[in-house]
């Protein structure tokens, strides 16, 4: 019988080394599917080496990955992606000259075609006039997801002239188009006002609720406190304490990660 | 038929403006992903050497060996391609233009191709320009439906940010190398169109300068849409000429107005410098960059400047 509640990603010993400095340090983690996962430590713990080698970005120097009971083999971040894992990231980084729809429609790409060829094929030879069939059902996807995201009005605005909000916004609708089973939030909050980071608790939310298992870094507490299953806590490249919000809040270990080394007398 | 429309004259500038054109979109097709190259004109060497060594060599027809110089160009710029993939910027210029170097001197020492004495009696080929036109117009027309489909705005978002671009799925190795294959390919078109207008090359015809100026056609004429390649390449091959003819009318200016300004002689010297056969046409080349780079880096012609023009004012 297959096991009830899988874990979505299994962690084992992951470790990261730059130099003779430890970014990640014999890591386990395990994210159950259909969980809000939060990741928080202080700056510098650790945690946006750990999305670079989720994605492939860069390269784990000891350690195992499992994606979905199966181990994450795949070299190339597009090749992960493919797998089902999709991100964003914490200074933002749009296309600066595409379009909010053209932005989504790039997550939607490697979907539509599974190949470079089958993509070149479709550029080339399609009806002389009028829009594809693929490329105008990636276009409607990519509406509904800029309308999910709350971004319906902007989608032929250039990414660059977005507000600070609506950038972070579309980057995790590109994220989405992917289509992924995993989704990894890099500070989604940073920068956010308090309307704004309260929007975004609910679209987290509702995210999970689309069936996507979502691994959130973030330093906002009262947002991950609020949305967060299960709580991972790293310091200096090691995990110090791991639970729901409630048990990691009052653990003495994290208390000292963050206000520094007990001061009783 | 379009061979008796012009005389031999306009028909040779017309079939120069068409290479050029082609080359510039040579240099179009890697720089969408943001490869620049200065290899092109090497691409155009093996095209040129491809097509003469079959058509006067084996006696194959110029219609089966044009294919076949875009197809080995292609795929030497695929293999080309591999090591270009890693690096970005000055060291991509410098590999491409260390690889056109290699074929300069290859074709410079290969005896089979003529050497130092050239590559000579290559077939002329009297309908060219019918071909030059029919490319242009199929890659014209390649380029409108790439820059309208998923994989031509796939290749912007490699140009915008490569490593986001993986990240988000696009399989960036096979967007690159197609992109630069592609452009190889387009490039051994136009030096084999070349070679069998021109009948005679050397291994000095696809230099470095002829890399330089394709470079000049695209910045010019804007890299962003792929108008711009098309403009550029025509706009800078056909100035020379256009000043040519303004020379006549200048005759019928006053004696006594050039007299109190020499405008035929500034005219002269202008025009000396802008010929085509002339390496001083490349100061005023580099005039021209720089005055560009100041007032429109982006080139003549953008993506915003073509959408301005398309949509209604009262939109």
């Amino acid at each position: 019988m297959p096991e009830l509640a899988a874990a979505c990603l299994e962690i084992r010993g992951l470790t990261k080394r730059f130099g003779g400095f430890y970014a990640l340090n014999e890591l386990d983690m395990e994210v159950a599917t259909g969980h809000i996962h939060a990741l928080i430590g202080p700056n510098g713990a650790g945690k946006t080496t750990f999305f670079n080698l989720l994605t492939g970005v860069l390269a784990a120097d000891e350690g195992a990955i499992v994606f979905e009971g199966r181990a994450l083999d795949e070299a190339r971040p597009s090749r992960r992606t493919v797998r089902g894992i999709a991100r964003t990231f914490q200074n933002i980084r749009l296309f600066p000259h595409l379009t909010a729809l053209e932005t989504v429609m790039i997550g939607e790409h490697c979907r539509a075609y599974g190949s470079t060829w089958r993509a070149l094929g479709a550029a080339v030879l399609r009806r002389p006039f009028g829009e594809a069939a693929e490329e105008r059902r990636m276009r409607e996807n990519a509406m509904e997801l800029l309308a999910f995201l709350g971004l319906a009005n902007h989608g032929k605005e250039r990414a660059s002239n977005l507000s600070y909000g609506d950038q972070r916004r579309l980057e995790i609708a590109r994220a989405l188009a992917t289509q992924p089973r995993l989704l990894l939030l890099d500070e989604p909050a940073a920068g956010l006002n308090p309307n704004e980071t309260a929007a975004l608790d609910e679209t987290i939310t509702r995210i999970r609720d689309r069936g996507v298992t979502v691994v959130l870094i973030e330093h906002d507490m009262n947002l991950v406190m609020g949305i967060s299953d299960r709580v991972t806590v790293l310091n200096f490249g090691t995990k110090i304490a791991e639970g729901t919000p409630g048990e990691v809040q009052t653990h003495p270990a994290v208390l000292e990660a963050y206000l520094g080394e007990d001061v009783k007398p | 038929m379009l061979h008796d429309l012009f005389d031999g004259y306009t028909r040779s500038i017309l079939v120069f403006t068409g290479v050029n054109i082609m080359a510039a979109y040579s240099f179009y097709a890697p720089f969408k992903t943001g490869q620049v190259s200065l290899g092109q004109a090497g691409f155009m060497a093996i095209g040129a050497y491809a097509s003469a060594v079959l058509t006067q060599k084996f006696g194959l027809p110029f219609a089966a060996a044009l294919p076949v110089a875009g197809v080995a160009a292609g795929v030497i710029g695929i293999l080309v391609g591999f090591p270009a993939l890693r690096i970005k910027g000055i060291y991509l210029l410098l590999l491409t233009l260390g690889f056109a170097e290699i074929v300069q001197v290859v074709t410079l020492s290969w005896d089979f191709v003529g050497g130092a004495q050239g590559f000579r009696q290559i077939p002329f080929v009297p309908s060219i320009l019918e071909y030059v036109v029919c490319l242009i117009i199929v890659v014209v027309l390649f380029f409108a439906r790439l820059e309208r489909s998923s994989l031509g705005r796939a290749m912007d978002a490699v140009h915008q940010d490569e490593t986001v671009a993986e990240v988000m799925g696009l399989d960036v190795v096979r967007i690159k190398l197609l992109a630069f294959g592609l452009g190889a390919a387009i490039a051994g078109l136009a030096g084999a169109l070349y070679a069998h207008h021109a009948t005679y090359i050397d291994s000095n015809t696809f230099n470095i300068m002829v890399a330089v100026e394709i470079l000049m056609f695209v910045i010019v004429g804007g890299s962003s849409t792929y108008w711009g390649s098309l403009l550029g390449a025509g706009f800078l091959t056909l100035l020379p000429e256009f000043l040519r003819s303004l020379r006549d009318w200048l005759e019928l200016v006053p004696v006594a107005w050039t007299d109190f300004f020499p405008m035929n002689r500034i005219y002269d010297f202008l025009r000396d410098a802008l010929d085509f056969e002339n390496a001083k046409r490349l100061i005023v080349y580099g005039i021209i960059i720089m005055v560009m780079m100041i007032l429109r880096p982006d080139g003549l012609l953008t993506r915003d400047s073509l959408r301005r023009l398309w949509t209604p004012r009262h939109a």
